[in-house]
């Protein structure tokens, strides 16, 4: 297990949080120093991406990450400048076909003809996939909720239920594997908890959901791994659990003065950031063994310590915390 | 929609005609080229030809079948170039062209059925323009020489032919640059403007035989005259205007296969 303390981490390097190795038939997903260049930009950048069987993971990452970019060189929908793709298994682009039949996706915002029918849509994509597809329709509609509007033209429908109907294109697949891009985007909240619901269901049915998105908390509460990416480079990627557990320590204290009490854990070498949250202070801690010299440090100062405990960091705390890293080490 | 539980090559064209059949305004505009104009162009003759029978001839007769002939392959041109227009980027506009592509599916295929089905939809509509022609031809020839059945199916085909000829460029075209509006206002111009003021340009000598146009009006039926022609005849032999054809139509469809392997979905 690699820490992400002041030790390891360095830019260029993606850190495995968990270091069991997993055999390839483990993996729906794996690149090994996938790169796309657009003339002299990098948008993907040596990524080494690997992702398990029948979970649901988050690619995390803010706007030009180069999220989408790739997302869209495993869907075949470009090329990949240098490296290596396999998807369940099987080698990209020379398995593309094979592989692809058993995957579902929606890349940016779902795009369907207007002008036809919700069922008429699917009943296109079900006759490019050829198969049973066809006879997966009326499930897929129904799964989603779409079964009493599917023969109303889809430029009708909300964002909302575009977004379900992608779902429900995804479906005719009967994939193994679905891959998200930025499902959240312009949804409101039941829309996002309704999606949320989609997706854990999918993968309580042993389907892998990979969703990229730039909202951390959203990935927190869909996603059981995380991978998160900056500037075309994957960062850390491990279970999300793991990666709270994995940051530098926090403690979170409590005093009748939080401004004073900040001020003074601020001051103290093995404290590496220091935030104030109401009547509450978070302090990140170098090493953990400080916390009885930290107690005394306020006490001694005359603090009334109400609160002194371990907390548990969340994702958008590591997230920061690796980012920050990364600026400092640049 | 049952048509589309055939077998896959089949069911794609299939998905592809729906795709068409189901934009009403396409459909609208492509029967007004097609069946109205000539509907249109047959009873205005004939009207005219009721009300003063003195100063208008009948609407049937060869003169007339040119004349028609005329319409259904410069309008048909039209369409052909709405209609390839459509079916060449008709899904890369409505952004699920990289849907398609997801589904494993090969681009060639699906190029492949995209060309089909737009013909398929586009092809009747002709035929049936052309079949009023040759009906109103024969039933209003009023003692004028009315055409015989190979004179009417060899400019049936004729017909078919520009307009078959017309949709491949459009189609390849609207593959290459993306865009439906371009590829219309490029081959309008190329086939209503360009085309009969190079034609009529002798100086430029034997480039003027590279033009599709020159030479798809050399496979005009010699028994229509002049009622089927757009400016001057260029002599050129069978070979030759095969050749011209085939070239410009492989070299449309060919770019555009390429492009549509290879561009960013």
């Amino acid at each position: 297990m690699c820490t992400l303390g002041a030790g390891p981490y360095r830019r260029g390097m993606t850190t495995h949080l968990h270091e069991v190795p997993l055999d390839r038939d483990d993996l729906v997903v794996e690149t090994r120093s996938l790169t796309k260049r657009f003339g002299g930009r990098t948008a993907v950048d040596g990524v080494d991406l690997r992702v398990p069987r029948g979970v649901a993971f988050g690619y995390l990452g803010p706007n030009g990450a180069g999220k989408t970019t790739l997302i869209r060189m495993l869907l075949g929908l470009t090329t990949a400048s240098a490296g290596e793709m396999r998807l369940l298994g099987l080698p990209l682009p020379q398995s593309r076909a094979e592989a692809l039949a058993h995957v579902g996706a929606i890349v940016e915002e779902p795009r369907f003809h207007g002008h036809l029918s919700g069922r008429e849509n699917l009943e296109i994509v079900a006759a490019v996939r050829g198969g049973g597809a066809y006879r997966l329709i009326d499930d897929s509609l129904e799964r989603v909720g779409l079964t009493a509007r599917a023969r109303d033209r889809v430029g009708t429908y909300s964002l909302g239920m575009r977004q379900r109907l992608g779902i429900a294109r995804c479906l005719l697949a009967d994939p193994e594997l679905l891959i998200l891009d930025e499902p959240m985007n312009g949804l409101d909240p039941a829309g996002i908890q309704e999606f949320r619901g989609f997706v854990r269901s999918f993968v309580e049915e042993g389907r892998t959901i990979v969703l990229s998105s730039h909202l951390l908390d959203e990935v927190e509460k869909t996603c059981d791994h995380v991978a998160i990416v900056d500037r075309g480079r994957v960062v850390v990627q491990g279970s999300i659990a793991e990666l709270r557990d994995d940051g530098d320590p926090t403690v979170l204290v409590e005093t009748r003065d939080p401004v004073a009490a900040a001020g003074l854990l601020a001051g103290h070498p093995a404290v590496a950031r220091v935030t104030a949250d109401g009547p509450a202070v978070h302090a990140v801690l170098t090493d953990l063994a400080v916390v009885p010299e930290l107690n005394r440090l306020l006490v001694g100062a005359g603090q009334d310590v109400l609160r002194l405990e371990p907390a548990q960091a969340s994702l958008e705390d590591r997230f920061l915390e690796i980012t920050t890293r990364l600026e400092n080490a640049a | 929609m049952s048509t589309l539980s055939l077998t896959p090559s089949r069911s794609l064209v299939a998905a592809d005609l729906v795709k068409l059949h189901r934009r009403r305004g396409l459909v609208a505009v492509t029967a007004l080229l097609t069946v109205g104009a000539m509907t249109i162009t047959y009873g205005i003759i004939e009207l005219l030809h009721v009300a003063s029978p003195a100063t208008h001839g009948p609407a049937g007769g060869i003169v007339n079948l040119g004349h028609g002939a005329w319409v259904a392959s410069a309008l048909g041109a039209v369409a052909a170039a709405i209609v390839g227009s459509m079916a060449g980027v008709g899904d890369l506009e409505a952004g699920v062209y990289r849907d398609l592509v997801v589904t494993g599916r090969s681009r060639l295929a699906l190029y492949r059925s995209r060309l089909r089905g737009g013909l398929v939809f586009l092809l009747p509509f002709v035929a049936a323009g052309y079949a009023l022609a040759g009906v109103a031809s024969v039933l209003f020839a009023d003692g004028h020489p009315v055409p015989s059945v190979s004179l009417l199916v060899t400019t049936g085909l004729w017909a078919l032919l520009q307009v078959t000829f017309y949709y491949l460029l459009a189609f390849g075209i609207a593959c290459v640059v993306g865009s439906r509006s371009y590829t219309i206002g490029v081959l309008l111009g190329f086939r209503l403007a360009l085309t009969p003021i190079l034609a009529s340009i002798s100086a430029i000598g034997i480039v003027r035989e590279l033009i599709p146009g020159v030479a798809l009006q050399g496979l005009t039926p010699a028994a229509l005259g002049d009622a089927a022609q757009q400016g001057p005849t260029i002599p050129m032999s069978t070979a030759a205007i095969a050749a011209v054809l085939v070239v410009w139509a492989l070299a449309a469809v060919v770019a555009g296969a390429w492009r549509d392997t290879r561009r960013d979905a």
